[in-house]
């Protein structure tokens, strides 16, 4: 069943992220494609995450595609001005690109092309809003197209530091949702009791909440989140876990499968995000049961 | 300096029409030098606001006051005892001016009566065009002193493109090409061999590539 119809009919949707090489070598993207396929229901591909060059996650999602995986594809605003995203998206339908989510970019400054010259041409609700006018067969200018596009089109929630940040990121869910998109993925849960609050809030929203679960790779990686980034709730006690754990790798995918596994209880699917570590993703979905 | 265009009208009566008592408030630099927001437009607004507020049936009272620069906390701090007799502020100064306002009045509406265009000159009685688009890293000294980035259409900064013709850009007979520009000021100047030198691609940080700019003058700053 395609990522949409699952989501329609209220089934529990696994999804994986996968990022395209910086350079041309495929062949871990696609041994990991193969690895985790009829295992998850798609792949998230990200574009230039975190302001890194890499390889479009256009050609990334037409790879998964060729190994018979689903994708979802990642679209946002820094790179491309409204003629190329538009361009892009129609590609991303002819080359069998169904699921896209809008998402928010990094600011140059913050990756590895800091001297390059910024778009934001549109904003993420424009740019929600732009597929939905190219799905009715129009374009941004009003022209029509020869033939529609067809995307089921989420969006996300950024981590948020307090709550008057969460309120400010609800708020912008709010307009996005009401500008199309039709699922949301939200940040890492390290807290389920944390989450279940920032849930019922979440689900005010109206549309499938999709959580993100982060694979700790390391104590060193859960004591930077927990520092970095308080509103991410990494507890004393998870830190304490892992250090504890004399296979510390293990832990990190014990705690991720178990997380997925209490999560499908409560939302209507799950992100794994295990950055660089995908061929660990048959052992998490392994303890999440599925 | 930086220009400006008085906005219609209409937009700015829809924007005072909720209020009763507004302060017009002009600049006299930039603003006045092109005519958009001096003293004298500062005159002209108010009575076209009155006389088209009438035609409406409704009034005004519309208190008339240009500041030597807008942009400057020094003097907006002069507005301080005209503030509360008013309702809202409308001012002619550019946007920075109109931000500084809106800064230190945190409890009073401002609205823009003009469009803040870009920093140019002036070509002639009445005609301003753009000349520096701010880009923190200024190239003039390697292109004759003409700027590519502001005054080429297509911000190239190797040569011209191939729709340059006549001296003219291809976006319109009445634009001059930058880099005929260029190219004719390096010639009389004897550094043809500039035009041919390559330059690497821009780094855009310095030109607010990298977000909002701020200048800190650590033997001034306080
Ligand atoms: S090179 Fe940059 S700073 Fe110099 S005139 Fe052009 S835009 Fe302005
Ligand atoms: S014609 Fe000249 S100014 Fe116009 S885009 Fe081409 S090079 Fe730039």
């Amino acid at each position: 069943m395609s990522f949409q119809k699952r989501l329609q009919s209220n089934e529990f949707v696994v999804l994986a992220e996968m990022h395209t090489p910086k350079g041309v070598n495929i062949s871990r993207l696609v041994t990991d494609a193969r690895r985790i396929k009829g295992r998850v229901d798609a792949v998230v591909v990200p574009d230039m995450d975190n302001g890194i060059m890499r390889m479009s996650a256009m050609a990334g999602g037409v790879l998964m595609q060729q190994q018979g995986v689903e994708t979802i594809m990642h679209v946002y605003c820094r790179d491309r001005n409204r003629m190329a995203i538009q361009g892009d998206i129609l590609a991303a339908h002819v080359l069998g690109i169904q699921n896209l989510i809008v998402v928010h970019s990094e600011d140059m400054s913050q990756g590895d092309h800091s001297d390059a010259k910024p778009v934001y041409d549109l904003d993420e609700i424009g740019l929600i809003k732009a597929i939905g006018q190219l799905q009715k067969g129009k374009d941004l200018a009003g022209f029509d197209l020869d033939g529609e596009p067809s995307f089921i089109t989420g969006c996300s929630i950024a981590p948020y530091a307090d709550d008057a940040a969460l309120a400010a990121e609800l708020s912008v869910a709010r307009e996005k949702v009401a500008a199309g998109a039709r699922f949301i993925i939200t940040p890492p849960v390290f807290d389920l009791q944390h989450f279940t609050s920032f849930l019922a809030k979440v689900k005010e929203l109206g549309v499938p909440v999709i959580p993100t679960v982060f694979l700790l790779k390391s104590l060193a990686i859960a004591q930077y989140i927990a520092n970095s980034e308080p509103g991410a709730h990494i507890s004393d006690e998870l830190i304490r876990r892992i250090r504890k754990s004399p296979d510390r790798e293990q832990e990190g995918i014990l705690i991720a499968g178990e997380t997925i596994a209490a999560l499908k209880a409560m939302t209507q699917g799950v992100l794994i995000q295990t950055l660089g570590w995908e061929h660990k993703l048959p052992a998490i979905l392994d303890i999440a049961g599925l | 300096m930086i220009t400006a265009e008085r906005k219609p009208l209409e937009e700015l009566i829809e924007y005072v029409r909720p209020f009763k008592r507004i302060l017009l408030l002009g600049c006299n630099e930039c603003v006045t030098v092109c005519a958009a927001g001096g003293r004298k437009e500062v005159g002209l607004l108010a009575s076209g606001l009155h006389m088209a507020l009438l035609k409406s049936g409704s009034t005004i009272e519309i208190r008339e006051h240009t500041l030597e620069r807008q942009c400057d906390p020094e003097y907006v701090e002069e507005l301080v005892p005209m503030i509360d007799g008013v309702d809202a502020i409308m001012s002619m100064a550019c946007g920075c001016g109109v931000q500084e306002l809106a800064r230190r009045f945190k409890g009073k509406p401002v609205f823009p009566a003009v469009n803040t265009k870009f920093m140019g000159a002036s070509e002639r009685q009445g005609v301003w065009a753009e000349r520096c688009q701010g880009c923190g890293d200024c190239l003039l000294g390697k292109t004759g002193g003409i700027c590519p980035i502001a005054r080429c259409a297509k911000q190239l900064m190797n040569g011209p493109c191939g729709g340059s013709t006549g001296g003219h850009c291809e976006i319109g007979d009445d634009v001059d090409c930058a880099w005929a520009l260029i190219w004719e000021r390096l010639k009389e100047l004897g550094q043809e061999e500039r035009f041919v030198e390559i330059m690497p691609a821009k780094d855009w940080r310095p030109g607010g590539g990298s977000g909002p700019r701020k200048i800190i003058r650590e033997d001034l700053a306080e």
